[in-house]
């Protein structure tokens, strides 16, 4: 058996054929490589879900759907969950039961979630200012790594927030928001995500807001003719100006009607005190009507058992799908060396052994294999290093 | 250089059967070899090339039992002492006609493809007017042309003993003419034994003796 000769042939046959072989290959291929990468991915995912889920203990909601709530407190998607009154959170707080963060991730700017929050969050989460300062003052924002990054956005610009409706004309204008701080990169959703005062997300609701004072208009154009009303309430017309940005000058303007007790917030993280307080809460909360305390672990938990279930079927059908392409590639082998008998034959007249032409077909079909194997293996180094950036870009 | 004696072969369940009680050639002697289809010429040069094992009796050629080789021995002797030139051009369509040229060089004939092998294939193709389509692939060639690279082929080794089996069958007059001239030229240059299976009776003028392979198989020699 002569190999130089086997691999001159063997790699001749293959150039000349080369949109079969790169068939055959990207085929074979895509078979190892599906499956793999999507355990790989899907285990990515499960890591970066799971470090968050099980370092947050517990997380009050109104009662709905966990995983919705575990979503909008933690990875701050899903944003059109049912609220909570704020006053629940302070109930917790106030029995000493644990520490209480609330969360109002409803409103956006730019694509990035806005988080109404308290100065605790921070330091839960060891988040770390990069450049700039925390939060002061209403209407300030500190927006995350990614965020900054993304946007170009330095402490001293500005953003603005997304209006929900944008024909309701009696809808909430957008808030502009001074940004004071950016955060040091975590590799989180916070990296994401405009962090301000819970209250500044109340006034973007349009909870809390800042107006001219009437008193100081000078005339009465800008009052609401009630004459004849009787119910000696004095109300302002449409023409006085609303603030949409919390300046220095105006910042004693901003007021709340009501009792924020009553003010929503999306979630809340809830750090018991000890696990005394944690299995007072959970019972607590169990039989609460209208509310619900979760651990974030175990709902993950029980997302991901799901999830690795469906994985098992989708790999099971793509092994079925593999085996079937490989059968194909098979195939395609042997039909193809049917029709080169004839070459076979003649290589054999002129003084090739038997040997040589097994050879030569054992090297073609290797070289396929050896490909695919090749190629798929470095598609899951890629995938290794390209797969935490995009679940992060996924996920947040 | 060729000794056949007391040779008979049958394929297995085939009521055909080869029976030679003597047939010989000559070395430098150009054969034709002719009789009807089925008559048994192709069989009898398989036999020659050791492709096929007679039952009983003996080949010999350049003095050696080649039926008596082991089938690398079999290989080796293919490879090293015979030019084979078949009907159907038998050119590989993934190499170029420079590549199927020197494919048995490739296969292990000789020294490899080294600088004398180049240069016999490039004499060879420009003799044989096919120069400008050494770099060029089968399917681009004419039938002539195919032929006339297979001949090359087959010629390139210098091989003590060429088989052409109807190596013009494929071809029009002019081509005829032009492949069996290059294959005796190129022969009797070498030295190299022919033996070529032909139909056409305008060829045989061109060899120095004519068998006829029905009337060898019945004791004589035409």
């Amino acid at each position: 058996m002569n190999l130089g000769g086997v691999f001159f042939l063997g790699w001749r046959y293959l150039g000349r054929n080369r949109a079969k072989t790169a068939m055959l290959v990207a085929a074979f291929t895509l078979v190892w490589l599906l499956p793999a990468g999507i355990a790989l991915v899907v285990g990515k995912v499960e890591s970066h879900l799971r470090v968050r889920a099980e370092g947050t203990p517990l997380l009050l909601g109104q009662a709905g759907s966990a995983l919705e709530l575990v979503f909008n407190g933690l990875y701050f998607t899903k944003p059109a969950i049912a609220t909570l009154r704020h006053g629940e959170t302070e109930a917790i707080s106030e029995s000493g039961l644990g520490t209480v963060i609330p969360l109002y991730a409803r409103y956006a700017a730019a694509n990035h979630r806005i988080v109404g929050t308290t100065l605790d969050y921070f330091d839960f989460r060891g988040l770390r200012i990069g450049e700039g300062r925390g939060l002061i003052d209403l209407g300030e924002c500190v927006v995350g790594a990614a965020v900054g990054e993304a946007n170009g956005i330095a402490p001293g610009d500005s953003i603005i927030s997304t209006p929900e409706t944008l024909f309701d004309l009696s809808g909430v204008y957008p808030l502009k928001m001074k940004v004071v701080g950016v955060l040091e990169a975590s590799g989180t959703p916070d990296d994401a995500a405009i962090f301000v005062d819970l209250k500044t997300a109340w006034i973007i609701e349009g909870l809390g807001h800042g107006h001219e004072e009437a008193a100081r208009l000078g005339d009465e154009a800008r009052l609401v003719d009630l004459s004849g009303s009787g119910d000696g309430i004095v109300r302002l017309n449409a023409s006085v100006v609303e603030y949409n940005e919390v300046t220095v000058e105006n910042v004693d303007a901003f007021h709340f009607h009501g009792d924020t007790s009553d003010y929503p917030v999306s979630a809340a993280i809830v750090i018991p005190a000890d696990a005394k307080g944690q299995a007072i809460l959970k019972g607590r909360y169990e039989v609460a009507g209208g509310l619900q305390l979760v651990s974030p672990g175990a709902e993950m938990g029980e997302l991901f058992a799901t999830v690795f279930s469906v994985q098992n079927l989708v790999l099971r059908l793509l092994g079925v799908i593999g085996s079937a392409t490989l059968a194909i590639g098979a195939l395609v082998f042997l039909l193809s060396n049917r029709l080169r008998r004839g070459e076979f034959r003649h290589l054999h007249h002129l003084g090739a052994d038997p040997g040589t032409v097994r050879a030569l077909i054992a090297f073609e079909a290797g070289f396929v294999l050896a490909a695919s194997l090749l190629l798929a293996g470095a598609g899951l180094c890629v995938l290794q290093v390209v797969a935490p950036i995009l679940v992060r870009q996924w996920l947040g | 250089m060729i000794r056949c004696e007391q040779l008979r072969f049958a394929y297995p369940g085939d009521a055909f059967e080869l029976c030679i009680e003597e047939f010989a050639v000559a070395a430098g002697e150009a054969v034709a070899l002719v009789g009807p289809s089925g008559c048994g010429k192709t069989t009898l040069m398989n036999l020659i090339s050791a492709l096929l094992v007679p039952h009983s009796g003996s080949i010999l050629v350049g003095g050696v039992e080649v039926s008596r080789y082991p089938l690398s021995a079999r290989q080796h002797f293919r490879l090293g002492k015979i030019g084979l030139v078949p009907q159907n051009f038998e050119l590989l369509d993934y190499l170029s006609v420079r590549e199927n040229i020197l494919l048995p060089f490739r296969l292990g004939a000789g020294s490899g493809v080294d600088a004398r092998a180049r240069e016999r294939c490039e004499e060879l193709a420009g003799k044989s007017g096919i120069s400008e389509h050494l770099g060029r692939y089968p399917d681009q060639l004419s039938q002539g042309e195919r032929q006339r690279a297979a001949l090359c082929r087959g010629l390139v080794t210098a091989a003590p003993l060429l088989l052409a089996d109807e190596p013009t069958g494929n071809l029009d007059p002019g081509n005829q003419d032009r492949i069996v001239s290059l294959l005796l030229e190129e022969a009797r240059r070498i030295g190299s034994t022919v033996l070529m299976i032909t139909h056409d009776p305008v060829l045989l003028p061109r060899f120095d003796r004519v068998v006829d392979v029905l009337a060898l198989r019945k004791g004589g020699v035409s």
